[in-house]
């Protein structure tokens, strides 16, 4: 297991750890916004940058990393609070809150930074949408993939096939759950539910007539994992209530 | 036939010698993108035509054979007559008959269809004569031009898989190795990164499938040398990689050609098959025990997927998005297999090293830079084309004694290098050997080898916001600083050279490039600023004329310049037939006017204007004449 | 995907016969279908994603990155001006001006009969010739803008 000097804190993780993971293993306060905990790190966001130094090179030499996909390894130095780190991710922050003027997350940083307002020309056409990439790793992540980026540079965005509704999409809400600034809209009830422009019949637990997942959901659930997809449409409550009777037969047992 | 030992090619390099020695007299025509766009095909086959009527391939044992780009593109369609090396230009069908009568038969020279030499004015004979070709030493482009890019049998007959048979039949994979090492040759495609060791690394990785790939992704606008050496001679980077991947242990090549290269791609296919029906490419290499084959990838166009994991990327059918390099292509790239990605340049030198031994190779160069290297020569030069140097020639040697100068004679301002990664690099830095050290120091880099040469009627804001304008295009918009710095930074050079600009826009600039270089994901975005700093370091009095005077110095930025015709106007009238608008009027041999309302600033009589007439003026100027 | 026109799968059937069904071959078999059909028809690339099995979403994500490919029928001839760095000094901007003027659209439209559409390229490596436009299959170097008529009408070069 390798040690590290995380700002001066000796700190040892695992050797498959991320230099992000080591970072706040020692207490440092590294920000992120496109790094999710069980998702691959993408390294778009570029506000987990720190300056790293290798046990092999010059004492004075360091180089700016993501912290977030770069490898942990005996005897690194890092430092994540230096003046150019601080100064990259501050532009950053000022870049993106010309993007998104509106949203409370980037302005929230940005104050954070010491930005009230940005330095650079002003998006005419505000958006909610930061580019993390988190909702189309998430939907990638469990096996979708209805939705994904469009475009490239700066017109860039997050779209399903054609801008009409996904052919692909579940109705499972992870993109939306994940996404950090609230862009990904939708409406559920317990009937039905609509994203992306598409509409999805709920499933509702037959005994608490609570809604618990789409149809299309349980559906790719009972395809991957071969449990019958009856299984997924009991709710929590309807779980639990069984398990405590399962729990009651034991003891009348006993 | 299929070679199956190293006998029967010896026997097939033989063959093919004598076949190419038989001919007493040959006829090389031009067939490269440039001169086929000036009609170079039609020349080609009336030569066929006249031959064959004339009887003439039996009798004089004369060959017609259309070859690859030879690098003078803009006196095109080219012919050279063999074996005197006559150097026509300016080839039209019509006078192929006369060619065919006086020279080829008759053994005259046509004065009016040579070279004429710019600064001389002198007409010069032969191909060796020629400034632009007497300077130059071919490496990679050793063949270019000489051979039929479609024929194995005649690239064979210029040393073509020489490199490879003398590898597999007398080295191990080792040797071949160390024999790169000692050439020193370092990556063409411009980082320069050493070509030995990135090998070693790949070839330490785990794994027992490995692959070799060629980068034909030739993005920076300015450059072609990668699209001639694919079209002109695609053996020499099938052998370079053959040689590589025998040196790996790899099995299996990628070459991705961009999608603006059709002629690269049609080549290089045909290539591949003749290759591979002879033995050369496929299973039991000359029967050596060896196999190694190659597949084509075409790419989508994107710039971006010049830049290695981006490419990788696009060959396995995603969208051409870097990943962060903290672990190598070289031990996690292609597949995320162990992969080794080399330019065509690159790949194309490999044959020639091994063939003639590494210390050949780096006996030429510098220090650091072994070798040679090839450039494209362009801009407002008076001979444009391909040039292959030893490293570390002057620029000025390059720019005035192969270039011949600048166009018109008007005053040198800077060269560019290195594409949208490079720099501009102004007349004080003119002796500067050309090397990946020395171009760096200049804040400019290698790049892969576009040199695009600017006068004085250059705008080096306007220079610099083309090269934002064609990243930001590009920018695959992954990382932050890259999307969003370089849309901003565009918008600031937007109202530069609107007349817009504000005092503490440099400033801004600057600090958006050092977030840029420092915070971007890949090289793309990272080498971003470096046109911008190059021409804020060296003509940065031109930012402070668009901001303070609202003036362009160069005239260029249309916003800004006014133009108007001096007394020295004959009235030729040449201006009145150019003007898009219609915005200039006067009676045939008076003096004419130019009405500034109708003016869209575009230059085009200047450029045209034959007694040097028409000047240019701040706009600003023009306001307060009005108001005097 | 009703109001999109319906077009013949054919001849994407016997493009997708050549290559293994796999996602390495998204990018070649989009090159081709984009050649016969001179853009990218939406059945076409439903019918793509299905039988290489790679999601229609990257599909359409790869479809839309690489410039390449577009979405929309193009013109009959397509125009294209070298934006590269050689041209641009040369005035390659200019071309695009007077084909504004000429055909009345500009970079990346078509005009209303769809005889041609006109396209921005990156370097076409044709630096020597400076400036460079690909009508059609026709390069046409050292372009002029006062001959653009010319080259429109039969996609001729300089002869000077």
């Amino acid at each position: 297991m390798p040690t590290l000097t995380v700002n001066g804190r000796k700190v040892t993780v695992d050797a498959d750890a991320s230099l992000l993971e080591a970072c706040r293993k020692a207490g440092a306060d590294v920000p992120t916004l496109c790094n999710f905990d069980g998702l691959e790190p993408w390294g778009g966001c570029r506000m987990c940058v720190v300056d790293m130094s290798l046990a092999s090179w010059d004492d004075d030499w360091f180089k700016m990393v993501t912290s977030c996909n770069h490898p942990v390894e005996e005897g690194m130095t890092v430092v994540t609070d230096s003046e150019r780190v601080l100064a990259t991710r501050r532009v950053v922050l000022d870049l993106l809150l010309a993007r998104c003027p509106d949203t409370p997350l980037i302005q929230q940083l940005a104050r954070e930074h010491g930005i009230e307002a940005t330095s650079y020309e002003r998006n005419p056409e505000p958006t909610d949408c930061i580019l993390c990439g988190l909702c189309t790793r998430v939907c990638d992540h469990i096996g979708i993939s209805a939705i994904s980026s469009v475009g490239r540079g700066w017109g860039r965005e997050i779209a399903p096939p054609f801008n009409e509704p996904p052919p692909d999409c579940v109705g499972c809400l992870a993109c939306a759950e994940i996404c950090p600034t609230g862009h990904i809209t939708f409406t559920t009830s317990s009937l039905s539910r609509t994203i992306w422009g598409k509409d999805f019949e709920m499933l509702r637990d037959e005994k608490t007539g609570e809604a618990v997942i789409t149809r299309a959901q349980a559906e790719h659930f009972a395809k991957r994992s071969g449990v019958p997809a009856s299984y997924f449409e009991k709710s929590d409550r309807s779980k639990r209530r069984e398990l405590a009777k399962t729990f009651e037969k034991l003891q009348v047992l006993k | 036939m299929r070679i199956e030992s190293f006998d029967q090619f010896a026997a097939f390099q033989a063959e093919a010698t004598v076949r190419d020695e038989s001919r007493s007299r040959k006829i090389l025509v031009c067939c490269g993108t440039g001169c086929l766009a000036n009609g170079a095909k039609a020349v080609a086959e009336a030569f066929a035509h006249e031959i064959a009527e004339r009887g003439l391939d039996t009798e004089l044992k004369l060959g017609v054979t259309s070859t690859g780009c030879h690098g003078f593109c803009e006196r095109g369609p080219l012919v050279v007559i063999q074996p005197e090396a006559i150097l026509y230009t300016k080839v039209k069908p019509r006078r192929v008959p006369d060619i065919v009568e006086k020279t080829v038969i008759g053994g005259e020279v046509i004065n009016g269809l040579l070279y004429k030499d710019p600064s001389s004015k002198q007409r010069i004979e032969t191909y060796d004569e020629i400034p632009f070709y007497a300077n130059q030493v071919r490496v990679a482009m050793r063949n270019i031009g000489r051979i039929d890019p479609t024929d194995l049998m005649d690239a064979v007959a210029h040393g073509a898989y020489a490199g490879l048979a003398k590898a597999l039949s007398g080295m191990s994979p080792d040797e071949v190795l160390d024999e790169v090492e000692v050439s020193g040759q370092r990556g063409r495609g411009g980082a320069g990164f050493s070509t030995a060791r990135k090998w070693r690394s790949c070839k330490a990785a785990a794994g027992d499938r490995r692959f070799v790939l060629c980068n034909g992704d030739e993005g920076d606008p300015g450059a072609f040398k990668d699209r001639s050496i694919m079209e002109g001679d695609p053996h020499s980077v099938l052998e370079g990689m053959a040689i590589g991947a025998y040196a790996l242990g790899a099995h299996e090549g990628f070459i991705y050609v961009r999608d603006e290269y059709p002629l690269a791609v049609v080549n290089l296919q045909l290539a591949i098959a003749e290759a591979r029906k002879a033995g050369l490419l496929g299973e039991n290499i000359m029967g050596s025990g060896f196999d190694f084959d190659v597949k084509i990838s075409r790419g989508g166009g994107a710039f971006v997927c010049g830049e290695s994991s981006a490419l990788m990327r696009s060959i396995a059918g995603k969208t051409g998005e870097p990943r962060a390099k903290y672990v190598h292509s070289t031990a996690k790239g292609l597949f995320d297999l162990p992969t080794v990605l080399n330019n065509v340049e690159t790949w194309a030198g490999i044959g020639a090293i091994i063939a003639n031994g590494g210390a050949w190779f780096a006996s030429m160069g510098t220090e650091k830079s072994k070798g040679t290297k090839a450039f494209s020569l362009v801009g407002k030069v008076k001979n444009t084309g391909l040039i292959e140097l030893p490293m570390g020639t002057s620029l000025r040697h390059i720019i005035y004694d192969i270039g011949g100068g600048i166009l018109k004679d008007r005053p040198f301002k800077a060269v560019q290098t290195g594409g949208p990664s490079g720099g501009c690099v102004p007349e004080e830095l003119l002796d500067l050997p050309v090397d990946y050290e020395k171009l760096t120091e200049a804040g400019s880099m290698m790049g892969s080898g576009g040199m695009i040469v600017m006068d004085d009627r250059t705008c080096m804001v306007d220079v610099a916001r083309y090269f934002l304008a064609f990243l930001t295009e590009e920018s695959c918009g992954k990382c932050v600083p890259c999307r969003e710095g370089l849309k901003q930074m565009l918008a600031i050079y937007d109202a530069l050279v609107e007349g817009r600009g504000r005092e503490g826009d440099i400033e801004k600039i600057e600090t958006l490039a050092a977030c840029m270089q420092l915070g971007s994901l890949c090289e793309l975005g990272k080498s971003a600023p470096n046109p911008v700093l190059s021409t804020l370091k060296y003509f940065r009095s031109e930012y402070q004329a668009h901001i303070e005077a609202k003036a362009c110095p160069a005239g260029i930025c249309r916003a800004l310049t006014a133009f108007e015709i001096t007394e020295d106007c004959d009235g030729c009238h040449a201006c009145t037939k150019v003007c898009p608008t219609d915005a200039i009027s006067g009676e045939k041999k008076k003096l004419h006017v130019i009405d500034h309302d109708a003016c869209i600033s575009c230059g085009a009589c200047l450029d045209i204007c034959p007694t040097e007439s028409i000047r240019t003026l701040p706009k600003v100027e023009l306001a307060q004449r009005e108001v005097v | 995907m009703a109001e999109h026109p319906c077009v013949d799968l054919s001849t994407t059937e016997e493009i997708l016969a050549h290559y293994p069904h796999e996602e390495p071959s998204l990018i070649q078999v989009l090159q081709d279908v984009h050649r016969a059909y001179n853009y990218l028809p939406c059945d076409v690339l439903v019918r793509v994603a299905e039988v290489l099995e790679v999601p229609l979403a990257k599909v359409f994500s790869v479809s839309t990155f690489y410039k390449a490919f577009s979405l929309e029928p193009q013109g009959d001839t397509i125009i294209k001006v070298c934006m590269g760095t050689a041209c641009h000094i040369r005035g390659a901007g200019q071309l695009v001006e007077e084909l504004q003027r000429e055909l009345g659209i500009g970079a990346d439209e078509t005009t209303e009969d769809f005889t041609f559409t006109v396209k921005t390229v990156n370097c076409v490596g044709a630096c020597a010739m400076a400036p460079v436009m690909i009508v059609g299959e026709k390069y046409c170097g050292q372009a002029k803008p006062a001959r653009m008529a010319s080259y429109l009408a039969e996609g001729g070069n300089d002869e000077d």
